[in-house]
């Protein structure tokens, strides 16, 4: 085992994830490997396949068998989803470049050039915009009012986060900590560590088209990890901003129902007693009080753990005569697992 | 190399006085007779700062640079400046020229009297009356009413701090507008003294009247922070106070409707259920305080560790 990693490390890593619905994997895995021979890259290609899907295996190890590069098949053991499966193979990569693929097709392998160039360019990570879209009116509705929230709340503008081509430097795999639906908004958390982010158009593929719908339950579930992403990435350090305003406003809308209640009463002797707008407007200042105090918790919680916080990502340290200086224990590239970092969420299944 | 005294400055997209500053500072800096070292911080400037620097770098083996991946605001570029620091006193001031230089020499005399940080005071402020001046005659004016700290300019950048007594200190946010609550908290001895400040010469300022309502949240943040970090439980069951007393007040409301209003005029649902409502928020309250107990005890906040420092040799030289 320790052997036979001992080869050459790869140009490329590439990571599919295999977790929900999957199309004919052998030749997903032909064409990109074919893609990436015609590039002149060497490749690793990692499949992280969940529990629930493990009929999946011995198609993936035919695979194996055959292929001219190593092929890692990972069996998670559990329903874990796509956040786990993308860190569990990033963890394994070994590449300078990691790509990250849909486990069913949603692009042409004629993307991965320009994306990989863009990369060599200077981009930390480069997303893949399915462009022009083919499928049906349904998806691209669903798919623009997703980023339209998106949009709105995290005043970015890119067009189809959630693609599951990617293409980074190690280093931002290695940094990002993905848990439940984060793997979305891979670029949203990016940016927010500092990373540059590109977004380049790849043609889609003429498989992508079925129409998909989801079911309510998934629909509620992107709008809370919409809510969730737009916490993380902007009152992570202030909690009251979030909980306090909210909770202001909830308390300021009971205090003045109870206000207008109560000059009713004094000056057109309307009883107090029978008015169901009194409960409500108490009720309205008990949930903005509740909702302050868990931003007060908040508050609390990062103010007493400021010694773990590290606030700033450093790009290098320059002395004379300039070069860059990587800092022991400052150096942004070992993250500090069970620490808050930038996103606030700790070493989550982090990397090391 | 031992470093006396390091010199902080965070940088933001000011290309054109970097060089400047660099020569101001140096001269400043051999005057004062200690081995010194300068730390620029890049705070993701998008101009040709980095540039700059790094020519600035090439030409002085004093100079180091710190370049922050993106724009983290000021607070995060001082904390970076701290961590990285050698020296045995920290000297910070802004980027842009406005502190002056020369006036190092004072604010390190001022602290070798025995203080842990010296804050300089812009009393003859060169900004704009109505957009800087007044916002922050009254920002100054709230902190020191809400915190009990008297200090008249909060604002200044140009401060000298002992480096255990800031390395101790924490900063996250937008905290740098609070050092001197902040620090005098944990028993840091605080002194201010008037410093030069001069017109801006080169680029635009970075901030604008905007700010206010966020240094106003941030105050109000910090004031109940200090009293909740120390002694939660009680804070928290002060909260709940008032919810106590609605809860007897509605609870006499309904005794009294219940007793004295003949049974055909009696409402009785809205009473009882404001007193249920009261003792819940009550109750609630109370639970949060408790945990929040917890919180803090997991934490590693001691407020007494900070204070320490002015018993050690060398914390206090007098």
């Amino acid at each position: 085992m320790r052997t036979e990693r001992r080869r050459a490390d790869p140009d490329v890593s590439i990571v599919v994830p295999v977790v929900e619905r999957h199309g004919d994997l052998e030749q997903l895995y032909r064409e990109f490997a074919a893609e990436l021979a015609r590039l002149g890259r060497t490749a690793e290609f990692i499949f992280v396949v969940d529990e629930h899907l493990r009929g999946a295996v011995p198609a993936l190890q035919e695979i194996q068998g055959s292929a001219g590069q190593e092929v890692a098949i990972v069996l998670l053991g559990g329903p874990f989803g796509e956040s786990a499966a993308l860190t569990t193979g990033f963890a394994r990569a070994r590449g300078a470049r990691i790509v990250t693929l849909a486990s069913y097709f949603q692009v042409e392998p004629s993307g991965l050039g320009p994306a990989l160039q863009a990369v060599d360019d200077g981009a930390d990570l480069v997303i893949g915009r399915r462009h022009p879209r083919i499928d049906s009116h349904f998806n691209r509705l669903q798919s623009r009012l997703f980023h339209g929230i998106v949009h709105s709340l995290t005043r970015t503008d890119f067009h189809d986060v959630s693609c599951g081509f990617k293409v980074m430097k190690r280093r931002v795999a290695r940094e990002l900590s993905l848990y439940g639906g984060l793997h979305r908004f891979i670029p949203l958390l990016a940016l927010q560590r500092g990373f540059t982010v590109r977004e380049i158009a790849v043609p889609q593929r003429q498989e992508d088209r079925a129409t998909r719908y989801y079911g309510t339950p998934t629909y509620l579930g992107r709008l809370l990890d919409i809510l969730n992403i737009f916490f993380l990435t902007k009152f992570t350090r202030t909690p009251l901003r979030f909980f306090g305003l909210l909770g202001a406003g909830l308390f300021a809308g009971g205090f003045l129902i109870d206000l207008i209640v109560a000059v009713e009463k004094l000056l057109f002797a309307t009883g107090l007693s029978d008015r169901a707008m009194l409960l409500f407007g108490v009720l309205l200042m008990v949930l903005g009080v509740q909702t302050l105090s868990l931003g007060l918790i908040g508050e609390i919680i990062i103010f007493t753990h400021a010694r773990n916080v590290r606030d700033y990502k450093v790009a290098e340290v320059i002395r004379s005569p300039s070069r860059p200086e990587a800092v022991p224990g400052l150096d942004d590239t070992n993250v500090v697992s069970a620490s808050l970092d930038d996103t606030g969420v700790g070493g989550v299944l982090q990397a090391s | 190399m031992d470093v006396d005294v390091s010199i902080v400055v965070p940088l933001y997209n000011e290309e054109e006085s970097v060089g400047a500053l660099y020569d101001e500072v140096r001269a400043a800096a051999d005057r004062l007779g200690r081995r010194w070292e300068l730390l620029l911080v890049d705070d993701g400037s998008t101009d040709a700062t980095a540039a700059r620097l790094r020519e600035i770098c090439d030409g002085d083996p004093r100079v180091r640079v710190v370049r922050f991946r993106r724009n983290y605001g000021q607070t995060a570029a001082l904390q970076a400046g701290f961590d990285h620091a050698r020296g045995q006193v920290v000297i910070t001031l802004d980027g842009d020229l406005q502190n002056d230089p020369s006036d190092f020499g004072l604010l390190l005399a001022t602290l070798d009297e025995g203080y842990d940080v010296v804050s300089g005071w812009r009393r003859d402020r060169q900004d704009k009356m109505l957009s800087r001046r007044v916002p922050s005659l009254v920002a100054n004016w709230l902190i020191g009413a809400l915190t009990g700290v008297d200090i008249h300019d909060n604002g200044c950048t140009l401060k000298a701090y002992r480096a255990d007594v800031v390395k101790r200190t924490r900063l996250y946010a937008e905290m740098h507008r609070f050092l001197a609550p902040m620090m005098s908290l944990s028993g840091s001895r605080w002194r201010e003294v008037v410093v030069n400040h001069r017109a801006r010469r080169f680029g635009r300022s970075k901030y604008g009247i905007s700010r206010i309502w966020k240094v106003f949240l941030d105050l109000l943040t910090i004031k109940m922070l200090l009293g909740f970090t120390t002694r939660p439980a009680k804070w928290f069951a002060l909260l709940s106070a008032p919810f106590l007393a609605g809860m007897l007040l509605a609870l006499a409301a309904s005794v009294y409707i219940q007793l004295t209003l003949p049974a055909g005029e009696r409402y009785p649902l809205v009473f009882p259920s404001i007193t249920i409502l009261c003792a819940f928020a009550f109750a609630h309250l109370v639970i949060l305080g408790v945990f929040s107990e917890l919180v803090v005890r997991m934490g590693d906040f001691r407020p007494t560790e900070t204070a320490l420092s002015l018993l050690q040799p060398g914390g206090l030289q007098s």
